[in-house]
């Protein structure tokens, strides 16, 4: 069936016979005044499409507000469904920020690829076939094929006026598929032309397929280790070793804010910044107004990626584009940290993390290669140079299982500035488990107060408390999602005869059944500090372990409508 | 058992805009009224006459989509496509701004108030539903966003007398959410109308609730209780009322007082439903009682019973207009 029609703002879905009709939902949508009519009367006929469909027209030179399409119905295509399967996975807080389906007229691309600007009539017909190719189609009859034009990742989430939330197109570069690409390269070319394969895992994964095959997080460590350098995988880290770098200038961010909160009044509360769905709701949603109280400390997974394209890629003698670094993480909100511009090394053309697999990946990995880790014999040895080895277990850091963020920076502060010694902290629940506090008193006076604050809901209040003068905080962790990263989005998900609770539990007590470390007293850190980090000055320093933010214009306001 | 719909007044109350929605105070005395000049306007008997009493004009940016009044009568909330919720708190002859209420990401379509006084709903075309606290000091914090439906949320309301919320969507389904620990969640969904649910409505006992939709019908739910104990709560569609409406339902309103269903329609007209006291509890009957063809010149937006003058009806149109209807149900 073919069928010509232009589409009401309130269209559907590409291929749903339904947004053929006038939809109710536009008189309400669609605030024109008193116009009854508003449905006939609009002076824009807007198409609701993909990003890359979008794109691809706007490459063939024409203005969206006089196309008719031509295009067979179409049922859910693989897309969609894949854009929705994918929309669904990433944390809550990102979620929320997300843009929906809806196009108000002002609104347009802010990153449009070049297009080569056709004179002629403004009007074209485009038959999309049932591969899901697009032809332009001429007067004459004529077929063109257009080009399938992309968007990036960064592109999407600087930008306000998306028209879809497809990441799902946008994220095809970060996958395990992409892994087994580049280790089959390997074995394709020569020795020269191989690139250096690093992995770095995060303990939040580790716990997690611990639980999926009833392991200890340690063994986990080690047959995965075979099993990745077994696929050409050259090392394998552990991310809890640059987390403790994390650690230690979170402690020495807080303290230098502490001693400056008289003179700058966004020093405090600092909010922890290793959570990718927080920063990216606090750029787009409260831009300006809450990025000076984000610690600019890196994440783990970025300072893992300082250590592997800066030390690692030095020491090996190995240019940072010839080095394939890929992290395994809780969540989908990672991969978009790494692709976040500030993380990119421009001199090399190369992304300090070039490719984030969750914990569910590694499982897709293990069973296309029908390996169970059960089965894996733990042959080669624990990589060393990036991780927390003790003999043949890895080490922790206590905590929350979101880094323990809070712990590490209270105890510091506390001997610090007030010589104060804690062993154990107190934890006092608030609204709900995902909101907790801790607080040091001394003589009846309140000398620190930090939060822990997961979930969206907690966010928005923290957000809203902040913005009215009324947070008592000093410090605050932030994490997007409600019980923090050993539940994120990317974990392994419970076996049928498991709740997520019961799951989440048995999370936390094998991440937890790591021994842990203190980074002050860890020598192999403080060996690095020395070596590389103060052999490269200060200002070099500052880039490898810390980052900014940016604030993204929000033009959501119906105002801006021009009509 | 035919009724007739006898015409107060009509007045003119949001000139050359919308008007979207008109509520009645806990006491019946006065109605606000909302619309797309973003004003609230409220609304007292003067004699025999509805005059205007009061004006809260600097409120929102856009349209007031819906206002609320609190249980006990001395708050108003609006809802509007400003993305923001505001608080009005009565003194004495006027209204003075609380508080605004900021989250949702884009226009809230809803806001509505739980019995206890402490809970407050919003809707937004966001697709998410929250649920707010208010404390002892006025400050408002949010308790839980539910993130059940695919698309636009178009209205929830609360139980009358439980802790249950509800709500209806252009993805054409209605959620049911109860607190479960210390949080919000979806416990049913219950699917059937064939288009955008627009409004719902729980009957004066609240065993059952009315959906109206852009399908042109008007759907009764009843919640059932699976006799072998099991705690699986599920909504049955037990009446679907289907063939009186011409066009889009916007709205449906069950009166606490008489137990008659008023609705509001794209057709211009409002039209008050009873039910048979002689059919099977668990398949309702329905039968037109009353029906105002071209009740306003334009779409009804709301329908709204008072709470405590029996028969009391009030509509609103797009042609800014609202009207008090006097429904007698044996003419």
């Amino acid at each position: 069936m073919i069928c010509e029609a232009s589409f009401d703002v309130d269209a559907r879905v590409l291929g749903d016979p339904r947004e053929l009709r006038s939809s109710p939902g536009t008189k309400e949508n669609f605030h024109h005044g008193n116009n009854h009519q508003a449905a006939h009367d609009q002076p824009h006929k807007l198409l609701r499409v993909h990003v890359c469909f979008c794109a691809e027209l706007l490459s063939s030179g024409l203005r969206l507000d006089s196309l008719e399409v031509i295009h067979r119905s179409l049922p859910t295509t693989s897309h969609t469904a894949a854009a929705k399967a994918m929309a669904s996975h990433f944390s809550g807080v990102l979620q929320l920020t997300d843009l929906d389906d809806f196009i108000t007229p002002s609104q347009e691309c802010v990153k449009p690829v070049k297009v080569e600007k056709k004179q002629g009539r403004s009007v074209a017909k485009i038959q999309i076939e049932d591969d899901g190719s697009y032809f332009q189609v001429y007067q004459d009859g004529q077929k063109e094929k257009l080009e399938k034009a992309k968007i990036t990742l960064n592109d999407c989430l600087a930008c306000s006026g998306c028209i879809t939330s497809a990441e799902s197109v946008l994220i095809t570069q970060q996958s395990h598929e992409e892994l087994y690409r580049v280790l089959r390269q390997n074995k394709q070319v020569s020795s020269s032309e191989q690139k250096v394969v690093v992995v770095s895992v995060s303990p939040q994964s580790r716990a997690s397929l611990a639980a999926h095959y009833s392991l200890s997080s340690s063994e986990v460590a080690r047959r995965l280790t075979s099993f990745l350098k077994n696929l050409g995988v050259h090392h394998v880290f552990d991310t809890s070793f640059s987390r403790s770098f994390s650690l230690l200038e979170s402690q020495r961010e807080f303290l230098e804010r502490f001693r400056r909160k008289e003179v700058d009044k966004k020093a405090l509360p600092m909010l922890a910044s290793a959570c990718p769905g927080w920063i990216c709701y606090a750029e787009k949603t409260h831009g300006e107004f809450i990025l000076p109280y984000i610690s600019t400390t890196r994440s783990p997974q970025q300072m893992m990626g300082s250590l592997v394209k800066g030390y690692f890629a030095s020491q090996k003698g190995v240019s940072p584009q010839n080095i394939y670094h890929v992290t395994v993480m809780p969540c989908y909100d990672k991969k978009l940290e790494a692709s976040r511009p500030d993380f990119y090394l421009s001199d090399y053309e190369t992304r300090e993390v070039d490719c984030v697999i969750t914990s569910g990946e590694v499982l897709k990995m293990l069973e296309e290669k029908n390996v169970s880790l059960r089965d894996v014999e733990e042959v080669t040895p624990l990589d060393t140079m990036f991780s927390n080895v003790c003999g043949e277990e890895l080490l922790g850091h206590p905590g929350s299982g979101s880094g323990g963020y809070l712990h590490h920076i209270y105890k510091h502060a506390a001997k610090q500035l007030f010589g104060i010694g804690v062993d154990e902290l107190t934890y006092k629940t608030m609204k709900n488990k995902d909101f907790q506090e801790v607080t040091l008193e001394k003589d009846g006076q309140i000398l620190l107060q930090f939060a822990a604050v997961y979930g969206f809901r907690n966010i928005q209040n923290l957000v809203q408390k902040l913005k009215r003068g009324k947070s008592p905080y000093h410090f605050v962790e932030v994490m997007a999602c409600p019980s923090g990263c050993l539940n994120g989005g990317g974990q392994l998900k419970p076996s049928s005869d498991q709740t997520n609770k019961e799951l989440l539990q048995q999370v936390e007590e094998l991440y937890r059944g790591e021994r842990t470390s203190v980074p002050e007293q860890d020598s192999r850190v403080a060996e690095l500090y020395q070596s590389w980090l103060e052999s490269v000055g200060e200002e070099k320093a500052r880039l490898l372990l810390h980052t900014q933010y940016h604030a993204i214009e929000k033009n959501t306001s119906g105002l801006g409508i021009k009509w | 058992m035919k009724g007739a719909l006898e015409l107060l007044q009509r007045v003119s109350a949001h000139p050359d805009a919308r008007c979207w929605y008109v509520a009645w105070n806990p006491a019946g005395t006065l109605l606000a009224s909302c619309g797309g000049d973003r004003a609230i306007r409220i609304w007292g008997k003067e004699g025999d006459s509805w005059e205007c009493k009061c004006v809260l004009a600097d409120g929102h940016q856009r349209t007031v989509r819906k206002v609320a009044w609190s249980p006990c009568g001395k708050y108003l909330a609006s809802a509007s496509f400003d993305a923001t919720t505001c608080i009005w708190k009565k003194t004495n002859d006027d209204f003075e701004s609380l508080t605004v209420l900021e989250g949702h990401e884009n226009e809230v379509k809803c806001v509505a108030w739980a019995p206890s006084g402490n809970l407050l709903a919003t809707c937004s075309r966001d697709k998410s539903v929250w649920i707010w606290e208010v404390d002892e000091e006025d400050e408002y914090e949010c308790v839980s966003v539910v993130n059940s439906h695919m698309q636009d949320v178009k209205h929830v309301v609360w139980h009358p007398t439980q802790e249950l919320l509800a709500s209806a969507s252009y993805d054409n389904k209605v959620c049911i959410y109860k607190e479960e620990d210390d949080d919000w969640e979806c416990r049913a969904t219950l699917e059937g109308h064939e288009s955008t649910v627009w409004s719902l409505t729980f009957d004066p006992e609240g065993q059952r609730l009315a959906s109206c939709s852009d399908d042109r019908t008007v759907k009764i739910w009843k919640e059932s209780t699976p006799g072998d104990g099991s705690s699986d709560e599920s909504w049955k569609c037990v009446c679907t009322l289907s063939g009186f409406h011409g066009r889009t339902v916007y709205d449906v309103a069950w009166c606490r007082l008489t137990g008659a269903l008023a609705t509001a329609c794209g057709d211009d007209g409002v039209r008050v439903f009873r039910e048979d006291p002689t059919a099977d509890p668990e398949q309702p009957v329905f039968f037109m009682s009353a029906h105002v063809p071209k009740a306003h010149s334009q779409d009804i937006n709301c329908v709204s019973w008072n709470p405590k003058e029996a028969g009391l009806l009030a509509t609103c149109s797009d042609n800014g207009e609202f009207a008090i209807w006097k429904y007698n149900s044996d003419s």
